[in-house]
């Protein structure tokens, strides 16, 4: 069997003199990223790979940090952007998490238009959750009407950050943002749930892609910002792939905790072990060795 | 107001979703808009460092970075001071008779005003009220009702007592604190029916301002605990415990599950521990389960499980045993233990007889211990 793949792109003049991100350098990772998981040559072509043209596009983002370490703005509105430049409608598309409010306190701009990429969160009026809880191996939740009803596919757009209980907060614990009921799952360092929650038939048949950004990493006491432990990582990393795109993610960690000299997350005894279950489970790939990592960095 | 049904969305806003995106032009207002939610500092928790608090209410001892909320979904550390959402925020409110809670041996035949707010520290694979037990207090319907204000609506329609009820109160501390505080000034009783994960401090604390503490035995075993409670069965007899040892009246209930909790040795284990830890005298129900929220495979309890389960507590001395969710059984009924009698006769929530003399037995004179008045 072929190995996971995984894109890693980073981008040298990715960040402005203010300190701010280049939405033009993200624009081009999205691009470069696209192509190289896809092995596309052009951007319809690796759309096209991905989604049909009618497909509603669910763009799931972690907000709960707030503007310091969430999805960026900027990488969301650009993964968007890519999407309907490259054959999907703006209308069909939606960036989301819990809360409206979450989305504006990380920067957002909330838009609910009927033309248009959209931007808000469950709680807005008319959305809510499902009156049908689903109740799938060990959980029982309601989900999202965005990620049931709206979404055809999902991308799980997610911050990368450690986290203190999961141990690795990516691509498959974003979904926690899709149900009603996340804190019932953070027992046992959220292990099996958060592969449980993505087994769950409103996450697994719509998921099609996972983009992590790791431009700002939160490497330790995650998942609250502490300035002292993120580190400008500078990189988004796909992958088609749920659970290698995270365990790729859980090596950027570790990697960022060694240059601080930080024990690892097993030493903690906070490893990810979700992701050894999400493979048992066959939702993907976690062992390195299995996985083929590409990284680039682009001028 | 009705409990259930409270799930925001749920109740079908009217937006088509799977039509395409839905357009919310119109209702921008609603984008962005801050839930009614508390922040009420709460007790019980130390302040770390790096903004981190840990949580010492309930033997979780949740610790949590700044924006996080506890595994009830109702505390919140913002910035690094830890604060209730839910302090005044009632998301149910029930005129209740008190045999409903149940307690059979408090006030029998009067009504408890049954309050309760969104959350949960535990998460029973069979909760009856998950829809709002196991829900973020943003996601339902509640609306204002600040301690005072409780109190004097229990006051004023002639309630004995409140009850803090419906999903776990221990999640609630503040608000059913201060409210029973204000009811006891009006003279309301205040009962609680709680699952008993709670700390040591917070409970004595409790149990100085309230009357009376149903604790929900879910089963006798860790294993039973950790698999269909998500919680641990120690701090529960602790707390029994403690309640025993209290000024205030304690009763137990045990749901009795088909195959997960109804051996009859374990039944037999539970009723003597109850017996040497809390007394002969603690009222024990043993409650009929109906299937419900995740566990809908098993059928209802037979009744002849709950009338073994009774039998099996009063031959081990148990003195007052009841049998729970089938009106009309005989086991519903309060007997004297020292004449055999009926001292009084229920069927289903109703009183039907109370033959009662000051506490004693009408026929005999034997002390049936409760609070009758």
């Amino acid at each position: 069997m072929a190995a996971s793949r995984v894109v890693i792109i980073k981008a040298g003049n990715l960040w402005t003199s203010t300190g701010a991100v280049d939405p033009a350098v993200i624009a081009k990772m999205f691009a470069r990223g696209f192509a190289l998981l896809t092995g596309e040559r052009d951007d319809a072509g690796a759309l096209s790979s991905l989604f049909r043209p009618d497909d509603r596009v669910g763009i799931k983002v972690n907000t709960i940090g707030g503007k310091a370490i969430s999805t960026r703005p900027e990488v969301a509105m650009s993964l968007a952007g890519w999407l309907s430049r490259s054959g999907l409608q703006e209308k069909n598309l939606i960036i989301w998490d819990r809360t409206t409010r979450e989305l504006s306190d990380a920067g957002y701009t909330t838009s609910a238009g009927r033309s248009g990429i959209k931007v808000f969160g469950t709680d807005a009026d008319g959305v809510g959750y499902e009156a049908g809880l689903v109740s799938h191996l060990g959980v029982g939740s309601l989900f999202s009407k965005i990620q049931t009803e709206f979404a055809t596919a999902s991308i799980s757009l997610a911050i990368l950050k450690d986290h203190g209980l999961a141990g690795v907060t990516a691509g498959m614990k974003n979904y926690f943002g899709a149900i009603h009921n996340p804190n019932k799952y953070h027992d046992f360092h959220c292990n099996p749930f958060v592969a449980e929650v993505f087994d769950a038939p409103p996450v697994k048949t719509r998921h099609r892609l996972t983009v992590l950004d790791a431009l700002v990493v939160q490497f330790h006491k995650g998942p609250s910002y502490h300035a002292r432990w993120a580190a400008k990582f500078g990189g988004l990393i796909f992958s088609l792939d749920p659970v290698a795109a995270d365990s790729v993610g859980w090596t950027v960690i570790e990697r960022l905790r060694k240059a601080a000299g930080l024990p690892t997350l097993k030493d903690e005894g906070r490893a990810p072990e979700y992701l050894a279950t999400a493979e048992r489970m066959g939702l993907g790939r976690a062992d390195p060795a299995s996985i083929e990592t590409i990284e680039e960095t682009i001028a | 107001m009705n409990r259930r049904g409270f799930i925001r969305g749920a109740a079908g806003a009217g937006l088509a979703l799977g039509a395409g995106l839905p357009s919310l032009c119109g209702r921008l207002a609603a984008l962005g808009a801050v839930p009614n939610l508390s922040r009420v500092e709460a007790r019980y928790y130390a302040k770390l460092p790096d903004r981190e608090i840990e949580c010492r209410l309930c033997p979780r001892l949740c610790r949590l970075g700044d924006k996080e909320r506890g595994y009830c979904g109702v505390r919140e550390n913002i910035d690094g001071t830890y604060y209730t959402l839910v302090y005044g925020k009632a998301c149910s409110l029930n005129y209740d008779p008190i045999e409903k809670k149940p307690f059979f041996h408090v006030l029998p035949g009067t009504s408890a005003l049954s309050m309760a707010t969104a959350g949960c520290n535990v998460n029973c694979r069979f909760c009856q009220n998950w829809e709002i037990s196991q829900a973020r207090p943003e996601q339902i319907d509640h609306f204002d009702l600040l301690p005072e204000a409780a109190a004097a609506r229990a006051a004023e329609t002639g309630c004995s007592s409140i009850a803090y009820t419906y999903t776990e109160p221990t999640v609630f501390f503040e608000y059913m604190y201060d409210t029973a505080v204000r009811a006891k000034r009006k003279g309301v009783r205040n009962v609680v029916v709680t699952g008993g994960h709670i700390n040591q401090e917070p409970l004595a604390d409790l149990l100085a301002v309230v009357d009376a503490v149903k604790v929900d035995l879910k089963g006798f075993t860790q294993e039973f605990y950790k698999e269909y409670v998500r919680g641990e069965l120690k701090p529960v007899l602790e707390a029994i415990r403690a309640v025993a040892k209290s000024k205030a009246w304690l009763e137990i209930v045990y749901l009795v599950i088909p195959t997960l909790n109804d051996r009859m040795d374990l039944i037999r284990e539970m009723a003597r521990w109850v017996k040497n830890e809390a007394g002969a005298h603690v009222p024990v129900h043993f409650s009929r389960f109906l299937p419900m929220y995740l566990v809908k495979n098993l059928p209802p309890t037979p009744v002849s499980t709950l009338e073994a389960a009774r039998r099996t507590a009063l031959e081990e001395g148990l003195r007052f045993v009841y049998v729970g969710n089938v009106p009309g059984h005989e086991g519903e009924s309060t007997f004297c233990p020292g004449c055999g009698n009926v001292a009084i006769r229920r069927f289903g929530y109703r009183i039907e007889a109370v033959r009662l003399k000051k506490g004693t037995c009408e026929k005999c004179g034997t002390p049936i211990p409760g609070i009758w008045a």
